[in-house]
């Protein structure tokens, strides 16, 4: 079969570690990992990573090395996962950016807050639970980094439809954040979800040795179409 | 499963908010990957860091894609030429500092005043730097880094004194360089001297580790691990001295996740091209067409300062034990 190229954006960030999780992957594909830094770089690609990291900087970066018109439009043909800070360039809006505004890639139809849980020290790791993933009884283990929080799902029709993939418990949600009667299907509950062949997480899959969301980037969003 | 911290660094448990477990704190650490000389560094790979001294700085410094700035009263140059006791900045520059961008900050606490670093985490501080630049508070002890929820940086000029402030609790590793002198050539000695003892360590067995253990006066499971990881078991930054996207790049190329600009920035004539030009020659340190671009036209540098025994303020880099 022939070899799949999966790019992991490689401005500032989480790429090496996105790139040993591929590595461990076992599929019966051949699969190429490609880190992308300029356009051509990113013609080569069939799918996309955008790692954590700062996402002003990754933006700005990505800016001046003429890649962000060329990321707008891969992310509106190719699959793309963005993690936490990759999650916030892959929102259609985003709150709490820095003065003068942030630019975003787009691609899933979500409005998203920055570091929604505080600094570095607020930083937690919490037990999900999944959907859809395989082994999915097994919990996974995720780590939040000044992690972005998911504020609300576009309900305009045009859009395809949201999957969830995981949610946090209420209790672990910022205290400035929980409001009363605050519902367990809250948008701001969800750290992961998938829309058409974009996935999005909050968190930081790519600094635990369980590869599971990789594996599920790409069987269910890049070869199963 | 594993957290990213499950080596044998030292992995400090802050509480956790929402229910009785304990958490691996979350500072950039690298995660085990393939092993090799270059993976791996949280979300902290491939950043720069810069010195600011107020919010407009600090917001030219998020604008140039900065990934964090250490926010300080004066910066080393100024320092150097004022002479006097450096001590932690004022919580209230700092606190406009946090409020003006959106990027994490850190500051610094003199090296083994506790109680400062107490304050600055109370504050809301990103990260804490021990540092030498300020006049040390304790001729004897480095702070006990493990008393702290937030994550601390220190310097460390060879293996030894690397090893010896991980085991205390830092979080990430810098270079000393020589801060506020404009000249890279001490960082350079730094990070070629952690580099060369890694490979000498690497090639070790248990027996001989025991031995350079107490040599460079680093505790054996640290420097064990070391030796197996071939790299730091934390990131590992430049710092002290980088004035030019070519040093910038240079530290890179030697080996390092990332890069603190002092004064090199704010000290140069033209402060938002050179932080911008730095900014991109740490993520495209490998590619010297982009180095060339973005290294032309950016107006002088800062004055460098040769270091000798006349070097204003002497030597920081020796601060630290």
């Amino acid at each position: 079969m022939a070899q799949i190229a999966i790019g992991i954006l490689a401005l500032q960030g989480a790429f090496a570690e996105h790139k040993a999780s591929l590595h461990r992957l076992d599929l019966n594909r051949q699969l190429n990992v490609i880190l992308v830094r300029n356009p051509s770089e990113l013609s080569l690609c069939d799918a996309l990573i955008i790692p954590g990291g700062e996402s002003t900087t990754i933006a700005l970066l990505a800016r001046l090395a003429g890649l962000l018109e060329p990321l707008k439009e891969f992310s509106k043909t190719k699959p793309v996962w963005g993690t936490c800070a990759g999650a916030i360039l892959l929102s259609e809006s985003v709150v709490g950016a820095k003065k003068g505004g942030q630019e975003l890639l787009g691609g899933i139809s979500i409005k998203i807050a920055r570091n929604g849980w505080g600094s570095q020290v607020e930083s937690f790791e919490a037990s999900l639970e999944l959907n859809g993933l395989r082994d999915s009884t097994r919990p996974f283990q995720a780590f939040f980094i000044r992690a972005p929080v998911v504020l609300e799902l576009s309900s305009s029709s045009d859009n395809l439809p949201i999957t969830i993939v995981a949610r946090i418990p209420l209790g672990l949600l910022p205290p400035s954040l929980v409001e009363e009667n605050m519902s367990e299907d809250d948008p701001r509950t969800i750290v992961a979800l998938r829309q058409g062949r974009h996935l999005l997480t909050t968190f930081h899959p790519e600094l635990t040795e369980d590869d599971r969301f990789h594996e599920y980037f790409v069987r269910n969003c890049v070869l199963s179409v | 499963m594993t957290s990213p911290n499950s080596t044998s660094t030292p992995v400090r448990v802050v509480p956790n908010a929402g229910d009785a477990s304990v958490t691996p704190s979350v500072a950039p650490s690298r995660s085990k990957g393939d092993g090799s000389a270059n993976s791996s560094l949280g979300t902290f790979g491939v950043r720069v860091i810069m010195d600011v001294i107020d919010a407009d700085q600090a917001r030219i410094a998020e604008e140039a894609g900065a990934c964090a700035v250490m926010a300080l009263e004066r910066v080393p140059s100024d320092i150097r030429r004022d002479g006097g006791v450096a001590r932690m900045s004022d919580p209230a520059m700092i606190k406009e500092i946090v409020d003006a961008v959106t990027i994490p900050v850190m500051a610094k606490c003199r090296i083994g005043h506790f109680v400062e670093a107490q304050i600055l985490q109370a504050i809301g501080v990103d990260y804490i730097d021990e540092s030498e630049v300020l006049t040390p508070a304790d001729e004897e002890h480095h702070i006990n880094k493990h008393n702290f929820k937030v994550p601390f940086v220190c310097g460390a000029r060879n293996l030894g004194e690397a090893l010896r402030r991980i085991s205390e609790g830092a979080a990430f590793i810098r270079t000393k360089g020589e801060a506020g002198t404009g000249n890279v050539v001490e960082a350079v000695r730094h990070e070629r001297a952690v580099n060369s003892e890694i490979r000498k360590a690497s090639a070790m067995n248990e027996e001989e580790l025991y031995t350079y253990a107490k040599e460079i006066q680093a505790p054996f499971h640290l420097l064990k691990e070391t030796a197996r990881l071939k790299h730091l078991p934390v990131v590992n930054f430049a710092a002290g001295g980088i004035a030019t996207p070519a040093d910038a790049a240079l530290m890179m190329q030697l080996g390092c996740d990332g890069v603190f600009v002092g004064s090199g920035i704010f000290k140069s004539d033209d402060a938002p091209k050179r932080a911008r030009a730095i900014v991109q020659a740490v993520t495209h340190y490998n590619n010297p067409k982009v180095l060339a671009e973005v290294s032309e036209n950016l107006g002088p540098a800062m004055v460098g300062l040769t270091i000798d025994d006349k070097l204003p303020g002497g030597r920081l880099a020796t601060r630290g034990w």
